[in-house]
């Protein structure tokens, strides 16, 4: 916890990062040929060498469901901003439609925009079991922990209903990703801020359960813009942020469907 | 003269203090509002009693507004609405926004579904003005908006054929649950969070529960065994809440909606376990009188001018969550952002009453 401002956590986490796309690379070799899609890499201004932005887990249930239907609902619940201006229109999760749509042919992604920004967990929680069930969700994008970092929410309570709900939502063999804390500057030494965050990870963890690494991701970019001198305004900032962590989720999502189909030959 | 201390006004600044109390996320005092025992909450109170208020706008049975009079008022009241709305809207971006560069802290501008305003403001713009773009907790205003503005035809409706009026409501609401039928959000994607097809049916209930004719008559002559049938749906809803026994969503047959709690839709278990908490709890008016005078005094107040109290305690809530951000929450910061802020609602219900008095002494 709280390693993020060490100047050597970067290199550390250096070598999670690189083993990620490698290992997405070397899945697309293998299974080049066989007909099945590959890859693209993370647009450039979206390179995090050094940050663990995706904690790899499996997503069993959307397998079952592109097998099944060939097509997958997922539920967006949290506080990210659906809206992007310029070339990105349909807000950031349409990158994530665009791109499993693309990447699997024939693939219907259809994203059930339920955020209500500013919502603690306790309150999303409950809706989340609603809107699953409304939705028919094969897969929950959860952005979390942000709103209740910020409103002091103790760590222990937040913990008990993410891990309740994500609980709930295996029994119902309904996956779900774990979208963590946004980075701020501000707040890299806020105890509170970090403890949420260890929380979100340790629950990851435990419940294997897929999780992005926003506040990594964001730290890495904006470390990275620092050293090669990139000026940009909070805004730029702010939607380069949401189209990266867009494309980190959506070959999370295309990782997790690809290897179930096609799994890496053991050598 | 202001109006006579009463308990429509008293429970309106009731559903005030609690509506300011709820809209600051995490702190401590949340944990003493009703919404904590019921399955529904002061945003059901707040809606119906909107509606109670409409009989004021319309008049008695044999003195009825005159319909032109009728129509131009509740436009009127819907303008008013509105720009109420669209400034503490704006106070609320220009709060985050200097929260942000004072306290260094980016975040603050992607609170409360604020971020589009800052990261696409051309759409988001055009989105507050349509309304189909509102913030977190900011959200109540916009259904007030609409609601009104089919004031006119909920109250025709009801002066032609009162019998009619809940019938009619009731299938909208019936359809928009069974069809999920929502109202889009834009440029964000999602949906309103206080659906008004489904809302409309509290605001209904208010304004028909009011009127001596219809079901409002019918249920002052059977109030007693309502209520003893109220009572154990209030029980129920209490064990309910306080055992999460909750029906699992994912279980209860199509339409699902009939059948689970939700908010967005003020679902069937919502609503009749909001009308039994009014039916039990209308009769204990008397009893708060008696014991607590001064209580129902302050709170009658704040209803009796609930549009600019309702204002000032969203600002107020911001500003409490702001504040406790800053401050990191706690048991005393806690209470003393609550007990300012319900000064604070008192002195905006207290200068609006003193400003009424300084224009008719003038």
């Amino acid at each position: 916890m709280a390693r993020q401002g060490e100047k050597g956590g970067l290199k550390n986490a250096s070598l999670l990062a690189a083993a990620l796309i490698a290992a997405v690379l070397a899945w697309a070799s293998a299974v080049r040929g066989q007909g099945a899609p590959v890859l693209s890499p993370v647009p450039k201004a979206c390179e995090t060498p050094g940050a663990q932005v995706i904690a790899d887990s499996p997503l069993p249930n959307i397998v079952a469901a592109l097998k099944e239907r060939k097509k997958i609902t997922i539920l967006a619940i949290g506080s990210t901003s659906a809206s992007l201006r310029g070339p990105v229109s349909g807000g950031h999760y349409a990158i994530v439609e665009r791109f499993l749509e693309t990447t699997f042919k024939g693939l219907d992604v259809q994203i059930v925009h339920r955020g209500v920004s500013g919502e603690l967990a306790t309150d999303a929680a409950e809706r989340i079991k609603t809107e699953v069930a409304l939705a028919n969700a094969d897969l929950v994008l959860w952005q979390l922990g942000t709103a209740d970092a910020m409103a002091q929410v103790p760590v222990a309570d937040f913990y008990a209903v993410v891990s309740e709900t994500v609980a709930w939502l295996q029994q119902r063999k309904i996956d779900v990703i774990l979208v963590g804390l946004r980075y701020a500057r501000s707040m890299a030494k806020d105890l509170h801020y970090q403890a949420i965050r260890a929380a979100i990870q340790d629950i990851a963890k435990k419940q294997n359960v897929l999780r992005i690494g926003q506040y990594d991701a964001e730290e890495t970019l904006e470390k990275l813009r620092h050293e090669q001198g990139v000026l940009m305004s909070d805004t730029e900032v702010t939607e380069s942020n949401y189209v990266c962590m867009a494309e980190y989720l959506a070959r999370a999502i295309a990782t997790g469907l690809f290897v179930r189909e096609h799994p890496p030959k053991q050598p | 003269m202001v109006r006579a201390v009463n308990a429509v006004d008293f429970w309106r600044g009731f559903a005030l203090v609690t509506i300011f109390i709820n809209h600051i996320p995490g702190v401590y005092l949340d944990k003493f509002t009703h919404r904590n025992l019921s399955l529904s909450d002061s945003a059901e109170l707040f809606v119906f009693l909107a509606g109670w208020s409409l009989r004021h706008v319309v008049g008695r049975p044999e003195d009825p507004t005159p319909t032109h009079q009728l129509i131009f008022r509740l436009g009127g009241r819907a303008i008013t609405i509105y720009a109420a709305h669209m400034t503490i809207v704006m106070l609320a971006i220009a709060m985050l926004a200097a929260s942000a560069r004072i306290l260094e802290n980016p975040l603050l501008l992607d609170w409360h579904n604020a971020a589009a305003v800052f990261n696409d403001p051309v759409n988001a713009h055009i989105g507050l003005v349509l309304l189909s773009h509102q913030l977190g907790y900011f959200d109540i205003l916009p259904l007030y908006v609409v609601l009104m503005l089919f004031a006119p035809l909920i109250a025709l409706i009801h002066r032609s054929a009162p019998g009619l009026l809940v019938p009619l409501s009731l299938a909208i609401y019936l359809s928009a649950l069974v069809f999920q039928i929502t109202v889009p959000t834009w440029p964000t994607q999602g949906q309103w969070f206080f659906n008004p097809l489904c809302w409309q049916a509290v605001f209904v209930l208010g304004f028909a529960m009011s009127r001596e004719r219809g079901p409002g008559g019918w249920v002052r002559t059977n109030i007693s065994w309502i209520r003893l049938v109220a009572l154990p749906i209030v029980i129920g809803g209490i064990i309910m809440v306080w055992l999460r026994w909750w029906p699992d969503p994912t279980s209860v047959p199509e339409p699902k909606l009939l059948f689970i709690a939700g908010k967005t839709f003020v679902t069937p278990i919502r609503l009749i376990q909001f009308m039994a908490l009014i039916a039990v709890f209308s009769a204990l008016y008397p009893a708060i009188v008696m014991a607590a005078p001064r209580a129902v005094h302050f709170l009658s107040m704040l209803g009796r001018n609930s549009l600019q109290v309702f204002c000032a305690g969203s600002v107020l809530s911001l500003a409490g969550q702001i504040l406790r951000y800053f401050f990191r929450g706690g048991f005393f910061v806690d209470t003393a952002l609550v007990a300012i802020g319900i000064i604070l609602l008192g002195l905006t219900a207290w200068l609006s009453e003193w400003r009424d008095r300084v224009k008719k002494a003038a």
